[in-house]
């Protein structure tokens, strides 16, 4: 079992990881997903003694080895790490590669490590390759040959860091299918991958990281179909997303303007959405901010999702019950009400901003 | 196919030889337009004068000539042999040298207008034991000059009769009153120079029968004339004799004898060509005599053989200490041990910074100043610091090339720090590091030519010996650089081995399942 408590990395000018708490049961597959630079690699360096945390400890077994006095090579050797980049030690064939920890560290003859390495290629498809030289093989062979290293020291934990990321897109599936192999053998499996319908077939648990800390945490199904936290949702329907927020009357409305076209611009989103965004902006906003109304406080979201096509804007606000949709000029709302196949509005008085209108369109 | 290479090499090098050493006939006729027929001093205004470095000739030529410019060469053969092709229209030396080279160079003809009056004597440390042994010598060689001794060796030493030139035993004297070490620059015939592989001349002669009539036994060392003055300073013998001028200068530094030869500055020049055409001789027999010259009369093979052999030790002990030194160092502040680094950085901005001449002079005459240690192990300990720096930026520079990946990879798989470098790290790093040692060593073996300035007899000091005897103006030093190249060929050759054996490709099938039984099914 792996038991990580408060860990914080820091770097001079960065913070990888702001406060990890989690316990890992041995046999878990976990998936390990999220934005690029949010921590996820950093943890499983952290975990394996490659990176000192700042503060905060990782038990394995009930064993501190974050603690200075922990003989981190002996920790190591209960664990395995398969990197992006294979990392195979170019001087030595495929079967010294994986001969050589067993040999020096468990001790093994070299008949054993030999016949242990040749079981080991045979499962990963690699065995003809025995005596050829890591830069003679593919991308996919490389890390092939990478996970049989990392077996041949049967290590309980086994740790993946990006190990498709590297490699053509038509060989991603034939490591993926040696990981998928490892993932029925209860040993305990974390992997940081971009690919997420991988990570949803393999897992039985799925941490979504976000700025240094894990968001969520549960089961493959509840991430990625009914995801509790917000930025969980928008990550796994790839959703692009544009937040304005207006606390005052005389906010910039030019400023807001420019920002939704380059948003637009840059995701290309059609440029007649972008005409009805700006129209369904500019006329709620118009209504939220008119003198009779109390000050104003409103939260603007934007979602582009590409898979699906589809634009959605959803404005919040605070104050009592108020539908913006029934009120304003009536002709331009006609025209708006006329792009969209719906537009709601919901009422939630225990909410921050407890009125909400969406609209969506289809691109 | 090393092995052809090798031959080819050779080849090459003999063609560039013999072209070199015909190079002189083409200098000759040169030398017709030259600068010949001068008859005084002042002809020589605006000219280009040849002269020794550390003789004070330049300073007396720029004072009575307008406008001389001054060619500094390191050996008198050299200034010599600028006057001969034409480089200089004059050459000024003392006058026992002009007079001595006349005897074998007819076509060379010294003026009669004397720069200067200058006398030789013998130098001593100004210390109470110097003072003492300076006027024991100085009233010994009162006496000679008294009872006419001092003509019969004068008459002796610049004669042409071999026969004749010779001293006594005088490493084999009598030690009653302790042993002298005399340190002399033997490439200044005739007062020092190398015959039949001993020190001898008029300086020596004069030392020996002082020593002889004294009780003492005699030890010459050999070294650069420029080393002679600072080996005299610094204590590293008891005096000196090598044609060294009284000047008031060095009289502030070193004690002067009464001289034990009265001549002077003269200038040498080239005689007008139409006297005593040279013999004509063909391109085989020039190089024939050359070689006669040069490796067979007196056994002077000997000199080459004894040289060379100094030179290899030099550079195999260097080399083995230094890449010993350079890896030891590396692996102290591999880590990044701020105090080890620091101080590595430190001397080895010292070591690189400083010409080496300078770092064997401040390891001889200052670091090993007070103790008697022999200049080859001195050699040896500068090149062996140069070396190492010299490694160690090597390493630094191979495993810096490895990528940070392979020190992780071995990290998850358990290995200790110590086990991934020398596994997987250093193995990885050598094909890169092995190219660039081996020129290095090449180029450790042309910097050992340095090493004359400590009074070490390598190869360079050895050719240099030869050719102040003979005269030759080429073949020695193409002599010289064929061993070089032989040398350099052997240590590459060598080199080259260790690189085919670290390379893993080359193993075969077999080498890498050692101890396996590829079909074993349990």
């Amino acid at each position: 079992m792996i038991k990580i408590e408060h860990l914080k990395k820091t770097y001079p000018n960065s913070v990888p990881l702001r406060d990890v708490s989690v316990e890992i049961n041995d046999g878990d597959v976990i998936a390990v997903i999220g934005p690029s630079g949010t921590g996820k690699s950093t943890l499983l360096r952290c975990i394996c003694l490659l990176e000192k945390p700042t503060e905060g400890r990782v038990l394995i077994d009930g064993t501190d080895v974050t603690d200075p006095n922990c003989n981190s090579d002996l920790a190591r050797r209960k664990m395995g790490m398969v990197f992006q980049s294979f990392n195979l030690f170019g001087h030595m064939t495929v079967i010294e590669n994986i001969m050589l920890a067993p040999q020096l560290l468990l001790h093994r003859n070299r008949q054993e490590a030999y016949n242990e390495g040749m079981r080991l290629l045979r499962m990963v498809g690699l065995a003809e390759k025995a005596l050829n030289y890591p830069e003679e093989l593919s991308g996919g062979q490389k890390q092939r040959v990478a996970i049989a290293r990392t077996l041949a020291m049967d290590p309980e934990i086994i740790l993946f860091d990006e190990p498709t990321s590297a490699l053509d897109p038509t060989m991603v599936e034939e490591v993926q299918a040696v990981i998928r192999e490892l993932a029925g053998t209860g040993k305990t499996i974390l992997i940081v991958t971009h690919e997420m319908s991988f990570a949803r077939s393999i897992s039985n648990r799925v941490f979504f990281m976000d700025e240094g800390r894990i968001c969520e945490d549960g089961t493959p199904e509840q991430i990625f179909d009914h995801p509790l936290n917000e930025k969980t949702r928008r990550f796994v329907r790839k959703l692009k997303v544009l937040e304005l927020g207006i606390k005052s009357r005389d906010y910039d409305f030019l400023a807001m303007y420019t920002e939704i076209d380059k948003y637009c611009v840059k995701n290309r989103i059609p440029w007649k959405i972008t005409q009805y965004l700006h129209m369904a902006f500019e006329e709620m906003v118009r209504q939220l901010t008119s003198p009779e109304l109390p000050p104003p406080d409103i939260q603007t979201a934007i979602e582009y999702s590409e898979s699906a096509e589809t634009v959605e804007m959803s404005i919040r606000y605070t104050g009592p019950s108020f539908d913006v949709t029934r009120g304003g000029e009536e002709l331009s709302m006609k025209v708006l009400k006329s792009t969209m196949p719906e537009i709601t509005y919901t009422f939630d008085p225990n909410a921050e901003y407890s009125n909400r209108v969406l609209l969506s369109w289809h691109c | 196919m090393a092995g052809k290479r090798f031959r080819c090499l050779l080849i090459c090098l003999f063609l560039f030889g013999m072209v070199l050493t015909a190079a002189p006939a083409a200098s000759a006729e040169a030398r017709t337009n030259g600068g010949k027929g001068i008859a005084s001093l002042d002809e020589l205004a605006g000219a280009d004068i040849a002269v020794q470095t550390g003789m004070i000739c330049d300073v007396l030529a720029q004072q009575r000539i307008e406008n001389v410019k001054i060619q500094y060469y390191n050996a008198q053969t050299d200034a010599l042999i600028a006057l001969e092709t034409g480089k200089a229209r004059g050459w000024c030396c003392d006058e026992p040298v002009a007079r001595y080279m006349g005897l074998t160079h007819p076509d060379v003809v010294v003026l009669e207008e004397e720069l200067a009056e200058s006398d030789l004597a013998a130098v001593f440390p100004k210390t109470e034991k110097g003072q003492k042994l300076r006027d024991q010598y100085s009233a010994f060689v009162d006496g000679l000059w008294a009872d006419g001794t001092m003509a019969a060796i004068d008459a002796v030493w610049f004669s042409t009769d071999e026969e004749k030139r010779t001293v006594l035993d005088y490493s084999a004297l009598p030690d009653t009153n302790g042993t002298l070490i005399m340190t002399t620059d033997t490439t200044i015939p005739p007062f020092s120079f190398v015959k039949d592989g001993r020190p001898m001349g008029y300086d020596i002669d004069v030392a020996a029968r002082f020593c002889q009539a004294n009780g003492y036994r005699l030890q010459v060392v050999q070294m650069s004339f420029d080393s002679i003055l600072a080996a005299v300073q610094t204590g590293k013998c008891d005096f000196a004799a090598s044609s060294i001028t009284i000047t008031d200068e060095r009289k502030e530094s070193v004690l002067f004898s009464t001289p034990d030869y009265r001549g002077g500055v003269v200038m040498a020049v080239l005689k007008e060509a139409s006297a005593a055409a040279p013999e004509k001789t063909t391109f085989w027999s020039g190089i024939a005599s050359s070689f006669e010259k040069t490796f067979l009369r007196e056994d002077r093979w000997r000199l080459f053989a004894d040289g060379t052999l100094t030179s290899l030790i030099i550079a195999v002990l260097s080399i083995l200490l230094g890449t010993l030194l350079g890896f030891g160092v590396y692996m102290m502040c591999r880590k990044g041990n701020p105090l080890a680094n620091g101080v590595t950085r430190f001397c080895m901005w010292i070591v690189q910074g400083m010409p080496v001449v300078v770092l064997l002079m401040i390891l001889y005459y200052i670091v090993f100043g007070s103790v008697s240690v022999s200049g080859v192990i001195v050699a040896v300990a500068g090149f062996t610091l140069t070396f190492g720096s010299t490694v160690f930026s090597l390493l630094k520079m191979g495993v810096g090339t490895i990528d940070r990946g392979q020190y992780e990879a071995s990290f998850t798989l358990g290995f200790s720090d110590r086990t991934t470098f020398y596994r997987i790290i250093l193995p990885q790093a050598l094909p890169h590091i092995l190219p660039a040692y081996k020129s290095e060593i090449v180029t450790l073996i042309k910097a050992t030519a340095v090493v004359g300035y400590i009074a070490v007899q390598d190869l360079t000091k050895m050719g240099d010996i030869v050719r102040s005897r003979t005269y030759e103006a080429f073949f020695p030093l193409i002599a010289v650089t064929v061993i070089y190249f032989l040398l350099e060929g052997l240590l590459a050759f060598l080199v080259s081995r260790i690189q085919i054996r670290v390379n893993p490709k080359r193993r075969k099938a077999e080498d890498i399942l050692k101890g396996v039984n590829p079909d074993d099914k349990n």
